[in-house]
């Protein structure tokens, strides 16, 4: 039976929807686990909210623009900084937070003029940022403030700033999945067109859904610059608000992250007939097909193979020592979404890892549908999974290392397994040739740490556990 | 469909079920437009013929169809002793594959929203 019913759901069985494993007896195009539903009522959710979607994920990477969170200020504090995206020109999205502060007689008597004084406030203190983007959170949604007429109202004040609005309040959807879509289609309904910036090459792309993870961006620049491509906008990693608008210049936009930032590609395609390339960005084998199928749509195959091969010559043999290292491990992936489809056979194939059960936060089903389609049979694939089928899965799949956020990550920890942040990394960037090595680097010292194994021994213990032959090695 | 065929075809679908993420786009039309497009570049390029590189939409489907080629070409040589008529059946046998799988059979409950 495929679709599982797992002992610690035996109180809520729709749970059983969302959790299948693949066998080679089942056709598994019959099965797929149902998702972005809303979270079954006694089920201890890992989500976050439709406003974290947009605010944390997405506009919040962005380097030249005030992040105004019209809300109570934890809404703020609990969306800011926890993603590690740098920027070049001193780390600006991670250096300030900006909210309306509400408190109570706000929300009696309207935040609309709280707002209003927050908008100027944060321009006045900042007269060298010229950009902005407004979200309402929930209590500014529910009291009705007309966000959108404040910031009408300001911009006729202020010409030469630029706003744009995000009503995604953090219960208008069943998880983040909702934010990235309503920050999508806002954008390229308002935004996109607006803008044109100088044109210095004869091959642009869009690079979407790349948020500058520890580097990530900064790493693939160099690509591109190599490759002579110029980006004309980066959604979101190391992007700027202005660039954004100028998307409808690119001759080609190419997907990473196809869940958070899908929309806005297939949109571009729509409207402006710009043509949508998925790639993989994690794994040589992968970045090095991404760079293929890029440099083959602009017919400059040849640079591609030139940077393909020194990448490998100087990575690639530090790639092969961890994967002697880490033949065999077992991992888990807990985490958003898309991470499950591009890492599985990544590690599987580069670093010789088996995932064996694989959890997403807020993924669609076609997101389920790339990730069967790539991943082991033997393995478990979860969607929206609760803290008790955490240790259920972990009973049953016995993982060596565990890819998910701080959260369960501090769960994970309590068990004495090594947990690596799936989400913002330890020792990124991990997308590119050197990335991947930093992730294999990441996933060697995890479960080659004795750490982990000396925290669960007992010191009073009269018969204590023998530390593993390969743990005494490097103890 | 001769039985040697059906296994080659299984043999293609497997390595392009597992790799290739053009077949799983957001909407029924964009898979059935890319399956096209990039299984009728594959078969040009199959047969020796060059792309087609008239339309942006073309070339997407050249850079897709050319890396899917050389690894088909990698992994399975009986490829190169394949004829015109062969290669024909054998990417229509895929394209309706393809199509039932992803597109017809699909579970994904997104597949036909007329938004995206």
């Amino acid at each position: 039976m495929p679709m599982v019913l797992l002992e610690c759901d035996k109180d809520i069985p729709e749970r059983q929807r969302h959790i299948f494993l693949k066998t080679p007896e089942d056709d598994v195009r019959e099965c797929l686990p149902i998702a972005n539903v809303p979270t079954i009522p006694g089920s201890l959710s890992e989500r976050g909210c439709a406003f974290c979607g947009a605010k944390l994920v997405i506009g919040g990477v962005l380097k030249d623009t005030i992040q105004m969170i019209h809300g109570p200020v934890g809404c703020a504090y609990d969306t800011w900084h926890t993603k590690r995206y740098p920027s070049d020109n001193g780390h600006f999205p991670l250096k300030y937070v900006w909210s309306t502060d509400m408190k109570e007689q706000h929300i009696v008597f309207g935040g609309e003029k709280r707002l209003e004084q927050s908008i100027h406030e944060a321009f006045d203190e900042m007269p060298d940022v010229k950009r902005m983007i407004v979200y309402t959170t929930c209590p500014t949604a529910l009291i009705g403030d007309d966000v959108k007429a404040v910031v009408k109202k300001v911009m006729k004040e202020r010409p030469d700033v630029d706003i744009f609005t995000v009503e995604c309040p953090g219960f208008s959807g069943v998880s983040q999945s909702k934010g990235h879509h309503v920050l999508n289609i806002g954008w390229i309904n308002e935004k996109v067109g607006t803008a044109e910036k100088e044109i210095t090459s004869e091959y642009t792309i869009n690079f979407i859904g790349d948020y500058n993870i520890q580097g990530d961006t900064f790493l693939l620049q160099k690509y591109w610059d190599r490759l002579g491509i110029q980006v004309i906008s980066h959604f979101t990693g190391n992007g700027t608000y202005d660039d954004l608008r100028c998307m409808h210049q690119a001759k080609l936009n190419v997907v990473n992250c196809a869940r958070s930032a899908g929309y806005i590609a297939n949109e571009l395609k729509k409207r402006h007939g710009i043509p949508r390339l998925d790639i993989d960005t994690w794994g040589f084998n992968y970045m090095a097909e991404g760079i293929r199928k890029v440099c083959a749509f602009f017919g400059i195959e040849e640079r591609g193979e030139e940077l393909i091969a020194d990448e490998y010559a100087k990575w690639k043999p530090q790639l092969d020592w961890y994967k002697e290292r880490l033949l065999g491990k077992k991992m888990a992936i807990w985490t958003g979404g898309p991470r499950l489809w591009h890492w599985t056979k990544s590690v599987e194939d580069d670093m010789g890892i088996e995932v064996v059960a694989m959890s997403s936060k807020f993924g669609h089903e076609e997101d389920f549908e790339k990730v069967v389609a790539r991943g082991r049979e033997g393995t478990y694939y979860i969607d929206d999974a609760n803290e008790l089928e955490f240790f259920e899965i972990i009973d049953l799949v016995k993982p060596d290392v565990i890819f998910t956020g701080p959260r369960v990550g501090e769960l994970v920890k309590k068990l004495h397994i090594p947990y690596i942040n799936g989400h913002a990394y330890h020792n990124g960037p991990y997308m590119g040739f050197e990335g991947f090595v930093n992730m294999a680097r990441d996933i060697y010292n995890a479960t080659h740490n004795p750490l982990a194994y000396l925290a669960g021994q007992d010191i009073r213990d009269p018969t204590p556990l023998v530390m593993p032959e390969r743990l005494r090695e490097v103890a | 469909m001769n039985n040697v065929l059906d296994d080659q075809l299984d043999e293609l679908y497997g390595y392009i079920e597992e790799r290739c993420l053009w077949q799983f786009f957001s909407r029924s039309w964009d898979r059935q437009e890319n399956i096209d497009g990039v299984l009728d570049q594959a078969a040009r390029l199959l047969n020796g013929k060059g792309p087609a590189r008239e339309t942006p939409m073309d070339n997407l489907f050249y850079a897709d169809a050319k890396i899917l080629v050389a690894d088909l070409r990698e992994r399975f040589p009986w490829l190169e002793d394949a004829g015109e008529e062969e290669i024909r059946q054998l990417c229509d046998g895929l394209k309706g594959r393809l199509v039932d799988v992803v597109i017809t059979r699909s579970k994904n409950r997104e597949l036909n929203h007329h938004l995206y």
